[in-house]
């Protein structure tokens, strides 16, 4: 009974509500309503334009979170590529260099790529993808386009061993360009090279003097720099005196060579670079 | 009680004026105030739900800014209706409470769409319904369905608690 009465209350409500504003009072009756709700409306409208806010201000943040590790990846990519790209210009550089040295040489040469270096004091050496099927012979020379790397000493099917110029087994005919002293460049154990068995007599080497392979043997082609002169050992009234050298040809760094394979008795001086061996 | 019931019809009414643009989904929003009176009157009984409605209503009208008292009626009339059939009805389950909601939201619109017809409302039952009302009852049906299935779980963990 008692809920017929509220909705009765209420329907009647309704109705009247109705009426008074189908007979035109509709303008006093909202506005006294709504200046109840308006004041509670407008302050919940501010709260929710916080909350939204806030929401919004997590979004970014979110975003900003995103777009960071996103930024990061593409930056790690970026310079992935870039070190490829410095790598290959640098390769390129280097292989250009290698084919203005095989158009000058008036040899005949087999470009190589050194796949393998054996570093330790007692043998110091390194294997290009070059062997015997490709017709390289033991002692063939093998130089960069700097001077010198030293001697093929091994050949296998698809691979062959050169003797580095620092191996303490290796042996070069040589003369400083400057005096035209003769000598015999060998390598040493702490991988360093040394001139040896120069004539006291008719000496007058200096440092820096660069020193050239001498041709004598037939094994390199006369004119190949091998390397500077860095130090002089005088030992007095010794009949011989020593010279150590710097080589001409980052041995470490070097990663590309021409072997030659035809015949070595040419002056391939003019093919070198004078004036800092590299 | 009487706390509870203004803040829960005021704050239905003015959420809905509020929050109800955010939940747009496809440019259909929910009725919160009706979802609020339903389950009022589930709780409450027919009166609660009665006045709920009414009073939900009247806020909705003069936010809305057309004839005050339409919705407040047809709200009141589910807020009454649901409540006195609401102890015959099994409205824990969620396969009542859906299309339960949907049914009222549909009979809302009937209601309001033939009150308005008094007044000469131009837009066509077709398309009012399925453009407006259809849309929004679904609507409403999923999102009180969720909102009686919250109410239930905090119901259970004060019972748990206690």
């Amino acid at each position: 009974m008692r809920g017929v009465l509220v909705l009765g209350t209420v329907v009647a409500a309704c109705l009247l509500l109705l009426t008074v504003q189908t007979r035109g009072h509709s303008t006093p009756t909202a506005e006294a309503l709504a200046f109840i709700t308006t004041p509670i409306q407008s302050g919940l409208a501010k709260m929710n334009r916080a909350a939204v806010n806030v929401w919004s201000t997590y979004l970014d943040w979110k975003n900003v979170r995103a777009e960071n590790r996103r930024l990061r990846e593409e930056n790690q990519q970026l310079r992935v590529e870039s070190l490829q790209v410095t790598e290959t210009a640098m390769e390129n550089q280097r292989l250009r260099r290698l084919l203005a040295l095989q158009q000058r040489l008036p040899l005949a040469t087999l470009s190589a790529e050194i796949i393998a270096r054996e570093w330790g004091g007692w043998v110091r050496s390194l294997t290009v993808n070059r062997g015997r099927g490709d017709n390289v012979a033991r002692l063939t020379a093998v130089i960069s386009p700097e001077g010198l790397i030293g001697r093929v000493m091994e050949v296998r099917s698809g691979t062959s061993v050169i003797q580095v110029l620092t191996d303490p087994a290796s042996t070069v005919g040589a003369h400083v360009v400057r005096t035209r002293t003769a000598g015999i460049v060998e390598g040493e154990p702490r991988g360093t090279m040394r001139l040896k068995y120069m004539a006291r007599e008719g000496g007058g080497i200096q440092v820096g003097d660069l020193v050239v392979t001498s041709g004598a043997g037939g094994v390199f082609p006369r004119g190949i720099p091998i390397g500077r002169v860095r130090a002089i050992d005088d030992r007095g009234s010794a009949l011989f005196h020593y010279a150590v050298l710097a080589p001409v040809v980052d041995f470490a760094r070097v990663d590309e060579v021409l072997l030659l394979t035809g015949d070595t008795r040419h002056d391939v001086a003019a093919a070198f670079p004078r004036d800092g061996g590299g | 009680m009487k706390t509870l019931f203004v803040l829960t019809v005021f704050g239905g009414g003015l959420v809905h004026a509020t929050l109800a643009p955010a939940l747009r989904i496809a440019d259909v929003a929910p009725d919160i105030p009706l979802i609020v009176v339903i389950l009022l009157a589930l709780r409450r009984g027919p009166e609660f739900g009665c006045v709920a409605g009414f009073v939900a209503g009247l806020l909705q009208d003069v936010a809305a800014g057309g004839l005050i008292g339409v919705q407040a009626l047809t709200k009141s009339l589910v807020g009454f209706g649901l409540g006195a059939a609401g102890g015959r009805l099994r409205v824990t389950q969620p396969l009542v409470q859906v299309p339960g909601l949907v049914l009222l939201t549909v009979a809302e619109g009937v209601v309001r769409f033939t009150l308005l017809q008094l007044f000469r409302f131009p837009a066509p039952f077709g398309e009012l319904m399925t453009f407006v009302v259809l849309p929004q009852a679904l609507y409403n049906g999923f999102l009180g369905a969720a909102l009686v299935f919250a109410l239930a779980w905090t119901d259970a963990l004060k019972e748990r608690a206690t």
